[in-house]
């Protein structure tokens, strides 16, 4: 389609569909997002222009940069010897498994088979989450141990993704040392800078932000490593500043949901072939099973290590079994540096969402642990009621 | 005959008369008087933000509704016990059910096409047939 702004309209009007049948259905957005992508990729044409490749860059970058920013550094340091191994295990083990599965079972050279080990070897911080609060599990000990190590489990993704690649020059030092200087100057005076700057229409402090993301970003493409590399850097030490700040996090996310991460995840799906999923549902299934059988040779024993119950074990190697964000953006990542072709983007963005659903219903159906708190601190009721009281001047 | 009744509310006027007639009904009866509000979260979303965001949208719409009901309950005299859940309605609603060992669970009627019901199936329908409680729809 020539017309922009006719292309506009497809591409928005899909993303306000999926919107809309969320009200029904109560999967997340983005998962609808993709599924409506590869509905209309593979039925019309949806050409992935410059603009359209642009703002699905960027809604990565910046949901990189909240998950990064969502990590609560306290609860990892409390429970180190625990979410540090859970989650270095939780990585290698897949990555390897599958690794080894890609290239030697399925013969996809080195580079195809690494991208499929590093697409597997996630967890879903957010599917964790969502399950967790549900079940009251985010404000027990258990939870947060599992939630730490799901944040560890991706910072080794989003690690893999950017050095794996990456050309060892002296572009990929100075990408190293600006990353490296910023991350240890930006939680030095950003709180003051931000205060300096307050609170605008104009929003300076996001636009701070994202100075530094696209400076590191494009530091990180000219070394042929991964922008969304320093997005979760910087949004893991700027954590601290976010999430105290609600408010601020809140504008960003609006930002970032409302036009950016549907181009994302609507090309995600576009480019999903409906016929490779007929013809490798063998393949995206055993992909699976190896990203599941491993995360259980892993930790399983990990958690009898750390005196887990058997249930809060099974549940808690099932929870880091997930996968979604972060294998979306490395399949991706494969096929845009044409180191992957479709039929394997397929097979791995399949198998990345199966990983989303499968485990989860699993653990929520037969190993969900007793403790099941169902009430809400009323004290979210009664912040609820005077933030809106508030609003209306009451 | 019951001890203990538990209103559903979504802020939506079925519900709203729902909850008055489970406020006469705990009049009635002398029982004690809960009031359920699910806030949404979306199955396997792709950010912890995605979720937040639910929650943070779902806390501003549902603050009045459960102001409101504080009211209505205060002006009959009856004391109303209100509890936000987050999680997915019909299964939010029905393990509350069964943990709090309520007898009634009094819901609004909300009418829709016949190609929504035949399709989707209402709410109503499904609290009827899942919760293991006398179920008072009111129209």
């Amino acid at each position: 389609m020539e017309n922009l702004w006719f292309a506009s309209a497809l591409w928005i009007g899909l993303a306000l569909i999926a919107s809309v049948a969320q009200l029904w259905v109560a999967v997340s957005v983005a998962l609808l997002e993709i599924v409506f992508g590869a509905v209309a990729g593979n039925v019309t044409n949806l050409t992935l222009t410059p603009w359209v490749n642009y703002l699905a860059g960027l809604g990565a970058i910046l949901l990189t940069f909240l998950a990064g920013a969502e990590i609560d550094v306290k609860v990892i340091r409390r429970h180190f010897a625990s979410s540090m191994s859970i989650g270095v295990v939780g990585f290698f083990a897949p990555y390897l498994g599958v690794l080894a599965y890609a290239h030697f079972v399925s013969g996809w050279p080195w580079p195809q088979a690494q991208i499929a080990g590093i697409a597997l070897s996630t967890t879903s911080v957010a599917v964790v989450y969502a399950v967790m609060v549900e079940t009251g599990f985010n404000r027990t000990e258990i939870g947060k141990v599992i939630l730490a190590a799901c944040f560890v489990n991706d910072l080794g993704t989003v690690l893999a993704l950017g050095i794996v690649f990456a050309n060892y020059n002296l572009w990929l030092v100075a990408f190293a040392a600006a990353t490296i200087t910023s991350m240890w100057l930006l939680p030095r005076f950003t709180s003051r800078l931000f205060a300096i700057m307050g609170t605008r229409v104009s929003e300076p402090q996001i636009k701070f932000v994202m100075l530094i993301l696209f400076f590191l970003g494009g530091l990180a493409v000219t070394a042929r490593s991964e922008a969304v590399l320093p997005a979760y850097l910087i949004g893991m030490v700027l954590a601290p500043i976010f999430l105290a700040d609600k408010e601020l996090t809140h504008r960003v996310r609006v930002i970032t949901f409302t036009v950016l991460t549907p181009f994302y995840f609507l090309k995600a799906g576009s480019l999903v072939r409906a016929d490779v999923i007929v013809v490798a549902a063998s393949s995206i299934l055993i992909f699976l099973a190896i990203k599941m059988a491993t995360k259980f040779v892993s930790i399983l024993p990990l958690t009898r290590i750390f005196r887990f119950e058997q249930r809060e074990g099974m549940y808690t190697t099932l929870m880091m079994s997930t996968g979604l964000t972060f294998g979306s953006i490395s399949a991706l990542f494969g096929l845009t540096n044409h180191i992957i072709d479709e039929r394997q983007y397929t097979i791995l963005l399949t198998s990345v969402i199966a990983s989303a659903v499968v485990p989860t219903l699993i653990a929520q159906r037969w190993f969900q642990p007793k403790f099941k708190p169902i009430d809400q601190e009323i004290a979210t009721i009664s912040e609820a009621t005077a933030s809106v009281k508030g609003k209306q001047g009451v | 005959m019951f001890s203990k009744i538990l209103a559903a509310n979504d802020g939506s006027p079925g519900a709203v008369r729902a909850l008055g007639a489970a406020i006469s009904l705990a009049k009635l009866h002398q029982a004690e008087l809960h009031m359920i509000t699910v806030e949404a979260i979306p199955h396997f979303p792709a950010s912890i933000d995605e979720v937040e965001e639910e929650r943070y949208e779902a806390n501003h719409r549902f603050a009045p509704v459960i102001d409101s009901a504080r009211n209505q309950a205060k002006a009959a005299r009856v004391k109303i016990e209100i509890h936000l859940v987050p999680g997915h309605v019909i299964e939010g609603i029905v393990e509350f059910v069964k943990t709090h060992n309520v007898d009634l669970l009094v819901v609004g009627f909300m009418g829709h096409s016949q190609l929504y019901e035949r399709i989707i199936g209402s709410t109503t329908d499904r609290l009827v047939r899942l919760a293991p409680c006398s179920v008072l729809v009111v129209k």
